[in-house]
């Protein structure tokens, strides 16, 4: 089986949301030397960059989303130990989470999926986060990014609490910090010291992308 | 208030905005519900915890809001996790916060078949229907009252965890079904019981018919064709309830919630960052209003964070957006002017915002083409 076929065959397989494909052309990737970062970025990337496009279009829904990226990351299970130490050195880093009091994280994982896609190395800190988790995991792993969603009234604060306890640690000037979550806006964002919020994934990726490279 | 002329009370306002008739000016009800605990004791509030298990103090609530804001309407919404926590999902519940739940119930496919619709006289959806009750019979005559209920789908979600349906949707259709068929039975149930309370409407809470979730397609098959909401929107109206749907979601389904359920009253949010999201002014002149009371859509964060000048000035901004278009659509009310989704039930919530609400809508509210 030729590169091209199982690059095409990774791609196919997080756009039809099927994970057994994906495992299956990792696999060959793996047996024929094929480079694991051309297979995760041309192949299991490129697949999702496809279902993100046609998201943002509302070609596709939220299962089919979510199938995919679930299909994604069976590929990347298997890819990711593949890839020399060495070559991940410079890769970016983010640490991600719902805040403290919450427990609804669809769009959270929306936006790592897309962040994984987008090449950034993504910690995902899960959901109902206490603040001292985000600020210790941020300065241990000396992340790039710290980013924190809500759907809730009551927790937007906890964004609040997290930033100044980044300012307190000194870790707040390393980091850029994103929000996201239907209560919040740009303006809250700035109340609370944020470096940005935005409206859907692509777009929040892509205005990292712009300020981490 | 409108000076001179027609002057409506309350009912008298609600029903003429239903009909499209000449109002005094247009309806206010930002969508207050357990905010209004701040409301009993004396003005000490009782704690979210006590509110939502008391059928009284739930009743009494908004009774005392209906009193102290002088709203046009009483929709007794308690919250999202209602359905879930009586089939046994766990709630996280605390004192001044909206409960949710924290623990989902279905972990494999085979655990949507092990749902059971649980006894309506126990429990919080007790509460909901007692509390309706008490309340509906204490308003009548004053304000429309209606009664507040989870769609099948959204009580699904609530109880298997969103994310699990979706993809289960996905890669295992028949098992969403089979835990829709419960929840179905579970919602009939409760129209039934909310039908012999004597409330005027059931709200339906059809969150998921939002394009930034499901297409057409799948919202059709799993919560919108005839043996789901279908036969549940039949029910209602058939157990002598106006049927009404909320839907606070960022790109709702208005073909098929307006259009196709044709629903008396639709409400819904606003989401001015969302592309596509509609406003008020838009959803009026692409005929939504044409046959069915529009409500919306003041951010809800509004409560908390803006100071009441601000919220005024919103209001006061809305008033004109709707009283314009309206107009241009030949229409004569059918708007009322309320919050795009529930007003955070937070003990930060600024009670003066929510005044401000219906005062400048009674200053600013007349419709005048």
């Amino acid at each position: 089986m030729s590169k091209d076929e199982i690059l095409n065959g990774l791609s196919e397989g997080v756009v039809l949301g099927k994970p057994d494909q994906a495992k299956s052309y990792a696999q060959r990737a793996i047996d024929e030397k094929v480079s694991p970062l051309d297979a995760i970025n041309d192949g299991l990337v490129k697949g999702m960059s496809v279902v993100g496009d046609r998201y943002a279009a509302r070609e596709v829904y939220l299962p089919q989303v979510l199938m995919s990226a679930n299909t994604m990351y069976a590929g990347l299970d298997m890819l990711l130990p593949m890839i020399p130490t060495e070559d991940l050195a410079d890769k970016k880093k983010v640490v991600i989470g719902v805040v403290e009091g919450d427990v609804h994280d669809i769009g959270k994982n929306i936006v790592k999926t897309m962040m994984t896609a987008g090449g950034l190395e993504v910690k995902d800190l899960g959901k109902d986060v206490p603040i001292t988790t985000f600020i210790d995991t941020a300065e241990s792993i000396k992340t790039n990014v710290v980013a924190m969603s809500t759907l809730m009234t009551p927790t937007m604060d906890g964004m609040k609490d997290v930033i100044d306890g980044l300012v307190e640690s000194g870790y707040r000037s390393k980091a850029k910090v994103v929000i996201g979550g239907p209560p919040t806006s740009p303006d809250f964002a700035e109340e609370i010291g944020a470096d940005h919020r935005d409206a859907n994934a692509q777009d929040s990726v892509a205005w990292l992308k712009e300020a981490l490279f | 208030m409108a000076e001179g002329g027609l002057v409506l009370n309350h009912l008298e306002r609600g029903m003429a905005a239903l009909g499209n008739e000449e109002v005094d000016r247009l309806p206010a009800y930002p969508i207050a519900c357990g905010i209004n605990r701040k409301l009993l004791n004396g003005g000490n509030g009782v704690t979210y915890a006590e509110w939502c298990r008391d059928p009284k103090l739930f009743a009494e609530s908004f009774i005392a809001g209906h009193k102290y804001f002088d709203f046009d309407f009483a929709i007794g919404l308690m919250d999202l996790s209602v359905l879930a926590g009586d089939l046994g999902a766990n709630v996280r519940m605390d004192d001044e916060n909206t409960p949710f739940v924290d623990k989902h119930i279905i972990h494999s496919p085979e655990d949507y078949e092990k749902l059971e619709v649980p006894d309506i006289k126990k429990g919080r959806t007790n509460v909901l229907v007692e509390g309706t009750k008490i309340f509906s019979e204490k308003l009548a005559g004053e304000v429309i009252t209606a009664g507040f209920l989870e769609g099948p789908l959204l009580a699904l979600t609530q109880t298997a965890g969103a994310e699990r349906v979706f993809m289960d949707m996905f890669t295992d259709p028949s098992v969403v079904h089979k835990g829709m068929e419960t929840m179905v039975e579970f919602d009939r149930q409760m129209v039934e019981a909310f039908g012999e309370t004597g409330c005027n409407g059931l709200v339906w809470d059809y969150l998921w018919a939002n394009y930034s979730c499901l297409g057409d397609s799948e919202y059709h098959e799993f919560e919108g064709q005839s043996k789901y909401a279908g036969m549940l929107n039949k029910l209602t109206t058939d157990s002598g309830m106006a049927f009404c749907v909320h839907n606070c979601s960022d790109l709702p389904h208005m073909d098929t919630q307006v259009t196709e359920f044709k629903p008396v009253i639709f409400s819904m949010a606003y989401y001015p960052l969302i592309p596509g999201s509609p406003t008020a002014g838009e959803v009026i002149d692409q005929g939504y209003a044409d046959n069915c009371l529009l409500a919306g859509n003041i951010d809800p964060q509004m409560f908390i964070r803006a100071t009441p000048e601000k919220i005024s000035k919103v209001t006061e901004d809305l008033c004109q957006e709707v009283k314009t278009s309206l107009c241009k659509r030949g229409l004569n009310s059918r708007y009322c002017i309320s919050s795009g989704c529930e007003v955070p039930p937070d003990i930060a919530t600024k009670m003066e915002n929510i005044k401000a609400v219906v005062d400048v809508t009674k200053e600013n509210g007349k419709v005048d083409c």
